[in-house]
């Protein structure tokens, strides 16, 4: 699936919870559903700055694609930095560099994803697009 | 006394609701919400004599200057300082620390030292550590206790003849603690030839403060805390004091004289406001004193003090809630507190779905959160539009977020 068909996917998903708390019990069920997460890469190498919790966020490059394993010490930043990791996994660099989709726009998630320079989701999305941007160079 | 209900009607902003329930505003302790009065006096300046202040020989700048000026009585006259020109204005208290730590430690000796306490605002520490560097000052932190008070054994060990600077908050922004200032003023005075210095960003809104019956000798305080806007605040210091540091801030209105090479500067307060000030944000600021003092301090600190009261026996029925604040008779009305197991982001998040505005994080204090092993809380604190409806229902979208979040 590409980075939009995904997109739309959850898109779709997560219009149909039209509250905020709804939309955070469903990152919340992401969370917990997602694979485990190695303690030992809980460190700061991996480490997202920006965010109110502590996000980490591990690349791995396997036949030129990317795939991203994250973590979060809080539920709901967990759930969404898995479903920021499900939307680029199992892409080409190239094509994640490319991708120009507005996710704050798309997902309408209220204050976890307002388009601040200094917000955590913004950070998620800069440090994908910075290894991928490495990885296409 | 305050009538909440009543008084709600005086700020606008409690006619919004946040996704669909009433706003339960709980986050005074980071900014204050502002009256009508507020508003509607800087709106007047714009609408009907704004002109830049000083020198402006013409009909809107005297009134602009007049207005201004008078807003320096207004908070002398708050504070009861022993003069007007005592009154410095700056955009906060953390442009307030800065400015003294600049001027004060320029003329101390290396190896002089400061006093700070474990639980001091980023504020109130940074400035001090960025000047200790530069002129190769010691700094020193007392100790606060398990119960989150200050630890006076510990401050009274650490006064020295080397001491030259004591700053410490005056009312905890996490643990309300509201250390005795006349009793750390009196073991400053007699065992150093020190300043001390209050941080009053959380005090001066909430208490009725009197520096001459205090006896310090700088208190900074925080005009968006207080009901005004943002981008102004006041440091008080005592006139002998003033007339003796150097200004650090260089610029148009703060001069006597300027030559190529040299420059001489205007007296106080002028010396220390250079550049055009936010005069418009002070005349707010001096509608927002005037709203305060007319409910008058008294009802002020008497109505956090209740709401104190109330909201600590409340929180104290949640299992599992764990609450930084101090068991000390008066403190102030700020909790901040951890769950077990769940993350301070996260419930600050859902209590926003319930309407309740909190604040997550380490609050500017680290240090004290890190020495709790703590990476953040979430904090409530109360005000003079907050009644214990308010706390009722923080408490009830807190048992709810827990289900939510295990």
């Amino acid at each position: 699936m590409s980075i939009q068909e995904k997109v739309e996917e959850y898109k779709q998903t997560l219009a149909l919870f039209p509250n905020p708390q709804e939309k955070y019990q469903y990152l919340i069920e992401q969370a917990k559903k997602s694979e485990d997460f190695p303690t030992e890469l809980r460190i700061d190498e991996f480490k997202v700055n920006g965010c109110q919790s502590q996000v980490w966020l591990v690349p791995e490059e396997k036949d030129n694609k990317l795939y991203f394993k994250s973590d979060s010490d809080a539920l709901i930043a967990k759930g969404l930095v898995t479903l920021i990791s499900s939307i680029y996994s199992d892409e080409a660099p190239k094509d994640i560099v490319n991708s120009e989709i507005d996710l704050m726009e798309e997902f309408e998630l209220g204050v976890i994803l307002s388009p601040a320079r200094r917000n955590g989701a913004f950070s998620m999305l800069k440090t994908i697009k910075e290894f991928s941007q490495k990885l296409a160079n | 006394m305050i009538k909440v209900s009543d008084l709600k009607k005086d700020f606008p902003i409690f006619d919004r609701e946040i996704n669909g329930k009433r706003l339960t505003y709980l986050d005074s302790g980071a900014t204050s919400q502002k009256p009508n009065s507020v508003i509607n006096e800087m709106t007047n300046v714009y609408t009907n004599m704004n002109a830049n202040v000083h020198r402006g020989t013409y009909v809107l700048s005297s009134e602009t200057t007049a207005k201004y000026e008078e807003v320096r009585d207004k908070l002398k006259n708050f504070i009861n300082a022993y003069s007007s020109d005592e009154i410095i204005f700056a955009k906060g208290c953390t442009e307030g620390f800065n400015f003294l730590a600049n001027s004060i430690c320029k003329d101390l000796n290396a190896g002089d030292e400061i006093i700070l306490s474990e639980i001091e605002h980023h504020a109130n520490i940074i400035p001090w550590q960025m000047a200790a560097a530069k002129y190769n000052l010691k700094i020193n932190y007392v100790n606060v206790s398990e119960s989150f008070e200050l630890d006076f054994d510990h401050l009274e060990s650490l006064l020295n003849k080397n001491t030259k600077v004591v700053s410490i908050v005056g009312e905890s922004n996490i643990s309300g603690m509201l250390p005795d200032i006349k009793k750390i003023n009196s073991l400053v005075k007699d065992k150093t030839d020190a300043v001390y210095i209050v941080d009053g960003a959380q005090l001066v809104p909430h208490r009725k403060i009197d520096v001459q019956d205090l006896g310090i000798d700088f208190l900074c305080v925080s005009g968006h805390k207080m009901l005004g806007p943002t981008g102004i605040g006041v440091v008080w210091g005592r006139k002998e004091l003033l007339e003796n540091l150097d200004p650090v801030y260089g610029g148009g209105d703060m001069i006597e004289e300027v030559f190529y090479d040299t420059a001489t500067w205007a007296p106080i307060p002028h010396k220390f406001e250079a550049g055009t000030p936010p005069y418009v944000e002070a005349i707010g600021l001096g509608a927002a004193v005037d709203y305060l003092s007319n409910l008058d301090m008294n009802n002020v600190q008497k109505h956090s003090d209740d709401l104190r009261e109330y909201a600590k026996n409340k929180l104290g029925n949640i299992d599992g809630l764990n609450i930084i604040h101090t068991n000390s008779k008066l403190a102030g009305c700020t909790f901040a507190m951890s769950l077990d197991g769940i993350h301070a982001a996260d419930v600050s998040l859902m209590l926003d779905t319930f309407g309740v505005a909190v604040r997550a994080g380490h609050h500017c204090v680290q240090p004290f959160h890190r020495k709790l092993n703590l990476d953040s809380t979430f904090r409530a604190t109360g005000y003079i539009y907050n009644d214990e409806e308010d706390f009722d229902i923080l408490y009830n979208a807190l048992e709810e977020s827990i289900k939510l979040l295990t």
